[in-house]
């Protein structure tokens, strides 16, 4: 376990590593002078000669490249040339943004899939079965920007119940989370509905009916606890994939978070910022992911406990 | 499994029937569609911009022969759909098959050579995977510029992780099969033996990932091309459709409605034709 | 002396899509108090189904009983005779109701599973396991529950201060022992044990056997000893039935079916049995194979693997006769084979 542990933080430094060196060598690979792309069009020469000469381009790559990655590891990812503000400011400005929407999405995916794929698990080939199976293939073939779409249309310009844009208050987090939600509630339910099923063919729980347990405790307590195992899993995947930015729901509901930032700065050629959101998304992604594995690692006796 | 019995199955699974009943359609929709309408895909015509559909608009406002709508530049939304349509499916069907190939040669090699080749590859997998894969895709296109061979490129660059750890897998069972080594001993070659024994071995769990994965990809594509990284705007995929639409969606939802249910149709035939290759193909499905 | 449990013309099967899979086709048994009784036969002969029948656990969406009745200790648990046609939905089972059958399982009829390695939950510590019988019938508090449970793995064997430790730390023996404790746990009347043995080590099957003898004795319980081992029958059981392809073919006192075997099936089944005392070339066995239950032969299920196959058995099912006194056989020939 602990050796397990170890060998997913060297992992997560390999992973920290490569990130950098990709965030830096890939905007290298724009057209044209890095220094002029990051300046723009209204720059005068005097004004990227100083610029290359502060941000140290004048000097060989590879030197270039061990300051860069020295002032990752410091934590000084840089400036934006837009905002002219630390990337890394800009960016924990949004986290809070981030959070939140990962937040409401789980709310909303589990309180979609955990009851579906529970009544889905236990009987299938009813009725609740159908409708659990219906939402996974919906939320599999939906493409999230037009769900977006579809729901602002309904809910923000035809009935006017919620706000259609915008962030602050939880009647604006009702349909990014639902947008959101909706997908990954698929992954969720249909990852549940299969655990639960082949759990409930296993010995062990004929046993546990052998032994004098109702029914309806055994669901509850003896089986759900085993088939809930490889649902953490899928939960935990897709809670490191909300932290680390949900662009295009962001960019639908116009949602300040981390995703959203990207692509803001994609559109304004502010590399800097570029680099900075990749590496600390990836570093977010990586960090979650190991926490998950820890959370799945306590929850399984059979890890837990290892002889 | 002899031809027969392979056909026989096809025709038993319902998944498999309705995904190519789907597909027909689809095809037919997008290669003869366009024959059957009287209008250019690119034909702008300003006058009758954003003109609903007779059966959304309650007045007279709607115009008969767009049956569709038409967006904001004036273009019937159907032809458009039919002409999006060839090139989501030829994005979605290019972006499944190279990191499939790509995949599997690095999966055989690291299951065949094992050692060094095997751990190189495999952690290159294991960061790959370890990064957020929406996000490194926005900034990679971001860096590259929009157009559809990057996007082609980043989807490979993404995609390919899966099929390498499926062919990995098979190759590391087999290599120590009794078969392989029996082609071993009678002098066959390391390269002989991985495309003419293990690989033919290989090829049903790849046809499976990669008919389940083709809906995916197609919406990665509309994601990517929402948010200005995917094809650019001369180009009318699906996904930009959306995007175009997206302004005009208080008051001309048609541009936006049209687009996404036919990227739902699309994804829900490659997912229920996924479905049933694999229940066709799996050998420990009886019926 | 009224039977503890009273199988009566049992018929279940096992649907799967379009398959049907005819596991009991007509099962006849009684079990007296006190009485140990063998059930043997062949992997899929029905033998667990029986077991799982005789609780009405057969898996909800698949199997189901067809025809028959189960009676245990004057509680009908199920009689299919008594099954009113539903139009709508599935049919109710005629019997005791769920949760009286609740509280049947585990306190007057408990089971002991084949494989103590996949009938634990993995989950769960072995005081949970134990203690879910103690909960389930006796309402014990969370101290009285502990105390049981540490009683009831001293008897099986196991020192009670593991009692918090998961399955997987265990052995298979071990595991093997705390499924007999969870078995035992409230002395049930009527103690199942389905292949107990078969998934162990042979050192750890006579210990496991002894322990199983041991606690049946002590508590004067009655039970059904489902093996394919003939050898844990002449040393368990007082009686024995021989089953195939969903009946039984030969049912008596283990002396007299061991030293008489009536039915060809029965003869194979012991001629298959290696011997130091006898010596003989090579081991006899029993031609082709089991039968497959959802194409089950007409006439007699095992005519077309027996010697002495005649016309007759082709076509029609043979009848239960006696043999002598307490000694059924479904055959033919009644008895009068010469192999």
């Amino acid at each position: 376990m602990a050796k397990y542990l170890l060998k997913r933080l060297l992992l997560a430094v390999l992973v920290l590593f490569v990130v950098i060196f990709v965030a830096f060598f890939l905007i290298r690979l724009v057209p044209g002078d890095p220094v002029e792309n990051m300046m723009g069009s209204s720059a005068t020469d005097e004004q990227i000669e100083a610029a290359r000469e502060a941000m140290g381009y004048n000097k060989p790559i590879i030197v270039q490249f061990g300051i860069y990655l020295k002032n990752a590891l410091t934590g000084d990812l840089g400036n934006s040339i837009f905002y002219r503000q630390s990337c890394l400011k800009l960016i924990a400005n949004r986290f809070g943004a981030t959070v939140q929407l990962c937040i409401g999405t789980m709310v909303v995916a589990l309180l979609i899939s955990i009851p579906l794929g529970i009544v889905a698990g236990v009987k299938k080939g009813t009725a609740a079965d159908v409708a659990a199976t219906f939402v996974s293939i919906l939320g599999n073939a939906l493409s999230p920007v037009w769900v977006g779409l579809v729901l602002i249309l309904f809910f923000g310009v035809q009935l006017r119940w919620l706000p259609a844009q915008g962030y602050g208050s939880i009647k604006h987090l009702i349909l990014p989370a639902l947008t959101a939600g909706l997908t990954f509630s698929s992954y969720v339910l249909r990852q549940l509905r299969s655990s639960l099923f082949s759990t409930l063919q296993e010995d062990y729980i004929t046993a546990t009916y052998a032994r004098g347990v109702r029914r309806m405790k055994v669901y509850r307590k003896y089986a759900l606890k085993n088939a809930i195992l490889p649902v953490i899993t899928v939960i935990g995947v897709g809670i490191a994939q909300a932290l680390a930015g949900s662009a295009v729901v962001e960019v639908v509901f116009g949602w300040p978070g981390i995703g959203s930032l990207l692509v803001d700065a994609m559109g304004s050629r502010d590399y800097p910022l570029v680099q900075a959101c990749i590496i600390v998304s990836t570093m977010i992604f990586v960090v979650a992911n190991i926490l998950v594995d820890i959370a799945y690692t306590i929850a399984d006796p059979r890890t837990r406990i290892a002889e | 499994m002899s031809r027969q019995e392979l056909l026989r199955r096809m025709r038993k699974n319902k998944f498999f029937v309705i995904g190519s009943v789907m597909l027909v359609i689809l095809l037919f929709f997008i290669f003869i569609g366009p024959l059957l309408v009287p209008f250019e895909a690119t034909s702008v015509d300003l006058v009758s911009r954003l003109t609903p559909p007779q059966w959304f608009a309650s007045n007279e406002d709607g115009s008969p022969s767009h049956i569709l709508g038409t967006d904001g530049v004036g273009q019937d939304i159907l032809v458009r759909l039919m002409d999006g349509g060839k090139i989501s499916l030829m994005i979605g069907i290019v972006s499944v098959i190279i990191p499939m190939i790509f995949g599997t040669i690095m999966g055989m090699m690291a299951g065949y050579y094992g050692g060094k080749v095997d751990l190189i590859i495999m952690r290159i997998n294991e960061v790959m995977l370890s990064m957020p894969q929406m996000m490194m895709a926005i900034a990679i296109m971001a860096v590259l510029g929009a157009n559809v061979y990057n996007l082609i490129l980043v989807q490979c660059l993404l995609g390919w992780m899966s099929y390498c750890r499926i062919i990995r897998g098979n190759v590391l069972s087999l290599r120590n099969s009794e078969f392989i080594k029996a082609s071993t001993l009678l002098g066959s070659g390391g390269g002989r033996i991985l495309f003419r024994e293990i690989l033919p071995n290989c090829v049903t769990p790849i046809i499976i990932n990669a008919s389940q994965q083709i809906g995916q990809i197609i919406l990665t594509e509309a994601s990517l091309s929402f948010l200005g990284c995917g094809v650019p705007p001369t180009i009318p995929t699906w996904g930009l459709m959306i995007s175009e639409g997206r302004s005009y969606i208080t008051y001309a939802p048609w541009t936006v409605i049209a687009p996404g249910l036919a990227l739902m149709f699309t994804v829900l035939t490659f997912s229920s034709l996924g479905d049933g290759i694999r229940d066709v193909l799996d050998p420990k499905n009886k019926d | 002396m009224e039977p503890l449990l009273a199988i009566q013309d049992l018929h279940a099967e096992y649907r799967t899509g379009r398959s049907v899979a005819h596991a009991l086709n007509g099962v006849t048994l009684s079990i007296m108090p006190g009485e140990a009784f063998g059930l043997v036969g062949e992997t899929g002969a029905g033998k667990t189904t029986t077991a799982l029948c005789t609780m009405r656990l057969m898996p909800r969406d698949v199997g189901r009983i067809t025809k028959g009745s189960v009676r245990f200790d004057g509680q009908t648990i199920v009689d299919m005779s008594k099954a009113k046609k539903r139009l709508v939905g599935k049919p109710k089972v005629p019997g005791l109701s769920e949760a009286k059958l609740t509280d049947l399982r585990g306190k007057e009829i408990a089971m002991i599973f084949q494989n103590p390695l996949t009938s634990l939950n993995p989950v769960y510590t072995i005081k949970d396991q134990i203690g879910l019988v103690y909960n389930a019938h006796e309402h014990l508090s969370k101290k009285d529950t502990r105390d049981k449970v540490a009683e009831i793995l001293k008897t099986v064997g196991i020192l009670p201060e593991r009692m918090d430790d998961y399955p997987h730390q265990f052995s298979g023996g071990m595991r093997q022992r705390v499924g007999i404790a969870a078995a035992m746990a409230l002395n049930p009347k009527l103690l199942i044990a389905d292949e107990p043995t078969t998934a162990l080590d042979v050192t750890i099957q006579a210990q496991i056997l002894e322990l199983m003898k041991k606690l049946q004795h002590q508590n004067a319980s009655s039970l059904l000893m489902i093996t394919h081992n003939l050898g844990i029958i002449a040393e368990l059981c007082q009686r024995v039935a021989v089953m195939y392809a969903g009946t039984i073919v030969e049912m008596g006192a283990v002396r007299d079916v061991f030293t008489n075997p009536a039915h060809p099936y029965t003869v194979g089944l012991l001629g298959a049995i290696p011997s130091l005392t006898t010596k003989s070339d090579r081991l006899s066995y029993i031609p082709g194979n089991v039968v497959n239950s959802s194409m089950i032969p007409s006439g007699c299920p095992f005519h077309p693997r027996c010697a002495h196959c005649t016309e007759q058995c082709r076509k029609e099912q043979p009848p239960v006769t006696a043999v002598s006194a307490g000694h059924y056989a479904a055959c033919w020939k009644g008895g009068h084979i010469d192999g």
